[in-house]
């Protein structure tokens, strides 16, 4: 069991966490955008979907998630599930594609916490909020899903490297006696 | 090989469920996972601190590009407002001598006799629903769930978590924040021009007594008091660090006479208050009672400030969110009181079994918002406090009569 731990993903996914939600935490809230924190967490999240799949993303997303909701004091798995969401649906939308350009990456990415940042209300809703719809919502999404797609060129790679993946390799090598 | 297998599905599946489990365990109230949220926030307090020091130099370079403007424009509304307030301190001066010697002849409860704990904002939350910050204090500092926060302004929230070292706050803006608060109305515009009158403080019209004063309104005060200040004559400005306390009253003096009554003569007048109705005794105090701006006075003038107080009515207070303004429920027009307008005061109602007491300013009406049938009108608040620039806070150590000797 030791062995797996070391040698899966979370070795990695652990620590990342927690910088990340140390930088969430700290330079992300003073950084905001018409008001707007952007949600590195979540749009890491779906960089892992995007990169690993979606059950890949799913599990990046649940860590996080629970890390989030420990430090913020919100309900615990109410951004686990949002999370969860997103890189899933990074994961699946990823599929369209097998080794997908880095803008093709962007916009799965900015896809993906686009669908987290809409699944917190609906959440939420779930947990018996009053009001978690509301109009700012229209404003907050895209913000999020925007900022997302601009920092996947950096958290694509970092998800891969979470997760222990190398690029795949496409091209038919060489001296392959085979040809 | 299947990209999309069932046993990928199978995965996914678990980890909503998982989620859905411990949001279902969370509700209900588990110390596992209380436990679970101290011990985190141990590991992550010093990387969190790292990480502040590391990224503060990027934090200030984003909002010297991004608020310079801001702040610039600020610089110079801040400065008008200083130069306003110098010109109307006396004016505020006299309200609070005025609102502290009535609230203690009313025997009220005021913030100036609860204890607070000074506390320093250190985060804010980190996503784009909650209205919550975190302080610095806990419950080491005294500070329990469900005290009132305010600053200088007023109400500010109430706290909702707390730890040894530190504490949450839910803030006013909220949307399930709710407190119970009532309206008043005040002429603001008494406030905001000082009026000179003779030195015994009698109207040169002879129209004294029947708009002076308040009642235990000391929380109708404009932030005009500002620490540091000195007054155009030199005196300083009375210090009201929390909203709703004020200066001591040492003398009260006679408006038809101009002498100063003697403490048996106020003991007399006290004790005749504390026999009759709420009503009459406003009206008696209206009738009775000149507050002096003694030391706001100058060889030639005195300022004196009129400022007639009406309670209107009771409504709950519910925050709607951020760039939303707080909105008051359940209220209803009372023709034999005023009609609820824009402009009108609001401050928390206290009552024996509200975390908040009375008395603490929390805004102005800004909209009224009428609602066909009993639903009564919606009344948008305007907060006094600026919950977006909070740096120091005061938790109000109360405790509701209800909970007194729990």
């Amino acid at each position: 069991m030791f062995a797996a731990f070391v040698q899966g993903p979370l070795i990695r996914v652990i620590p990342v966490g927690i910088i990340l939600l140390a930088l969430q935490r700290t330079i992300f809230v003073e950084i905001q955008i018409d008001g707007v924190i952007i949600q590195v967490m979540m749009a890491t999240a779906a960089a892992a979907g995007v990169a690993g799949g979606s059950e890949r993303g799913a599990l990046v997303g649940f860590v996080f998630g629970v890390m989030f909701d420990l430090a913020e004091g919100t309900p615990l798995g109410s951004t686990a599930t949002a999370m969860t969401v997103a890189g899933i649906v990074g994961g699946l939308l990823a599929l369209i594609a097998a080794d997908p350009q880095w803008w093709f990456a962007a916009i799965f990415t900015g896809l993906g916490t686009a669908a987290g940042a809409l699944m917190i209300p609906v959440v939420r809703v779930f947990v018996g909020e009053p009001e978690p719809f509301q109009d700012r919502l229209a404003v907050v999404v895209p913000i999020v899903a925007v900022a997302g797609a601009l920092m996947s060129p950096l958290l694509v790679p970092l998800a891969r490297w979470c997760l222990r993946m190398k690029r795949p390799e496409w091209t038919q090598p060489i001296n392959d006696p085979s040809m | 090989m299947a990209i999309y297998s069932v046993g990928r599905k199978r995965i996914m599946l678990a980890l909503l469920l998982t989620s859905a489990l411990l949001l279902t365990l969370d509700l209900r109230g588990n110390p596992a996972i209380n436990a679970a949220r101290e011990g985190f926030g141990v590991v992550l307090d010093p990387v969190e601190s790292a990480t502040g020091v590391v990224t503060n130099p990027l934090e200030r370079m984003w909002h010297g590009i991004t608020n310079y403007d801001d702040l610039e424009r600020d610089n110079l509304a801040l400065q008008e407002q200083v130069d306003r307030l110098i010109g109307t301190q006396a004016a505020a001066e006299a309200a609070v001598i005025e609102g502290k010697e009535l609230q203690a002849l009313y025997s009220l409860p005021s913030l100036s006799g609860i204890e607070t704990e000074v506390a320093r904002v250190v985060g804010y939350a980190a996503n784009n629903l909650d209205q919550v910050i975190e302080i610095n204090k806990g419950s080491s500092s005294g500070i329990a769930v469900g005290m009132p926060v305010v600053n200088q302004a007023g109400l500010v929230g109430k706290v909702t978590q707390v730890s040894a070292t530190s504490a949450r706050v839910m803030l006013v803006s909220d949307a399930r924040y709710t407190v119970a608060v009532k309206v008043t109305s005040s002429d603001q515009a008494a406030l905001d021009t000082p009026t000179n009158t003779s030195p015994s403080g009698l109207d040169p019209d002879g129209v004294v007594a029947a708009a002076t004063t308040t009642t235990a309104q000391s929380t109708t005060l404009p932030p005009a008091v500002v620490p540091g200040l000195t007054l155009p004559n030199g005196l300083p400005v009375p210090d009201t660090t929390l909203p709703g306390s004020g200066a001591d009253l040492s003398e009260l003096i006679d408006p038809e006479t101009g002498r100063l009554l003697t403490e048996e003569e106020v003991r007399d007048l006290a004790a005749a208050l504390a026999e009759e109705p709420a009503d009459s005794v406003a009206d008696a105090i209206t009738e009775e009672i000149e507050t002096p701006s003694a030391s706001a006075a100058t060889e030639s003038s005195t300022t004196t400030t009129t400022i007639p107080v009406i309670e209107k009515e009771y409504g709950a207070l519910e925050g709607r969110g951020r760039l939303r303004l707080p909105q008051i429920k359940f209220l209803q027009d009372n023709p034999s009181l005023a009609e609820l307008q824009v402009g009108d005061l609001v401050e928390t109602a206290g009552g024996s079994t509200s975390n908040a007491p009375t008395g603490i300013p929390v805004g102005r009406v800004a909209n009224r918002a009428d609602r066909a049938g009993s639903g009564g009108p919606l009344l948008d608040v305007e907060l006094n406090a600026d919950l977006a620039r909070l740096n120091f806070v005061r938790v109000v150590l109360y405790k509701p009569l209800a909970e007194v000797g729990q």
